[in-house]
């Protein structure tokens, strides 16, 4: 029988993507006790960039929120995968911490990871509400749109 | 009866402000166990954005000092919310993150940083020292100058 979460994702249309393995010498999460770390997920899509580029440069502001979306489904998919497929098992997002690959000048960072902050609220509701950083970067790998780290408690 | 902390504060001559609302779809810290995790805090006095600008250009190092502050103290208010008002259920300040604009040759991001060190340190002692990070952003939200989080732990 399809979880409660599951069931909102596909209220939502929304699929999981394939959760992304590095071939660098770090795994995707941690779990120590109920505290999930998750790597840093760019804006994975198909098994490849869904988003490249500096937003203010060839992105916009409404795509790099669609990347920050793009990109919380990705952490969601990691954390489905240490929850053995069972995303009932999230008791709360406790943090996310953003990095936006931005022009110089571009400030709008907030409006931008909101797309990851207004996901997390969508699929987890109350449980989604979480502690948030967000900064610009001067550059980020594969010059990806934008980075987003978590961390989740899990049962 | 005013608590130990508060009294340290007094002495100090700092009035907490109230806790800055966070802008969009996340909440300014979250409570799990014994530790609090606040979300990134940005320069308000007063309810006003102070320190706009890159440090090294035009915010000068001092001034940066004095951002790093403001964000600290913006730090405390919301740990004192989530300690619902009680400073002394302080155990700890585990860790601050700081994010500083700086010029692009600009390198003195910890000796910015410090001025959240030193406050934490005047206000809790040795339960004030803390692990820390301090880098530099490429941009900040708003055009802020300093950006900090932290991590503390709470009775």
């Amino acid at each position: 029988m399809a979880g409660q979460i599951n069931t909102r994702l596909q209220e939502l249309g929304l699929a999981l993507p394939t959760p992304f393995i590095s071939q660098a010498n770090y795994i995707p999460y941690v779990q120590t006790g109920d505290l999930l770390f998750v790597a840093g997920q760019g804006p994975m899509r198909d098994g490849g960039p869904g988003s490249i580029g500096k937003v203010g440069g060839a992105i916009s502001e409404d795509d790099a929120y669609e990347a920050a979306r793009l990109t919380g489904l990705n952490l969601i998919a990691q954390a489905n995968h240490a929850c053995d497929g069972d995303l009932d098992r999230v008791v709360r997002c406790i943090r996310l911490f953003g990095l936006i690959n931005a022009v110089p000048g571009f400030t709008n960072l907030l409006q931008v990871m909101n797309g990851a902050s207004d996901l997390m609220v969508e699929v987890f509701g109350d449980r989604g509400r979480h502690a948030r950083s967000t900064i610009g970067a001067v550059a980020l790998p594969h010059d990806m749109t934008i980075e987003i780290d978590a961390i989740f408690s899990i049962a | 009866m005013a608590g130990q902390i508060q009294s340290r504060l007094e002495e100090l001559g700092i009035s907490l402000p109230e806790g800055p609302a966070p802008v969009a779809n996340y909440v300014p810290y979250v409570v799990h166990g014994s530790l609090v995790f606040v979300s990134g805090q940005i320069p308000f006095v007063d309810g006003e954005l102070s320190y706009i600008g890159t440090v090294g250009d035009d915010v000068t190092l001092e001034e940066g000092q004095s951002a790093a502050r403001v964000c600290a103290l913006n730090v405390l208010a919301q740990v004192k919310a989530a300690c619902d008002g009680d400073l002394d259920r302080v155990t700890r300040c585990v860790r601050l993150g700081g994010y500083v604009n700086g010029s692009a040759d600009f390198k003195q991001h910890p000796q910015v940083m410090n001025g959240a060190s030193d406050l934490m340190v005047e206000i809790f002692g040795d339960k004030g020292r803390h692990a820390r990070f301090a880098v530099g952003a490429g941009n900040l939200p708003a055009g802020v100058a300093v950006e900090v989080e932290g991590v503390f732990e709470i009775a």
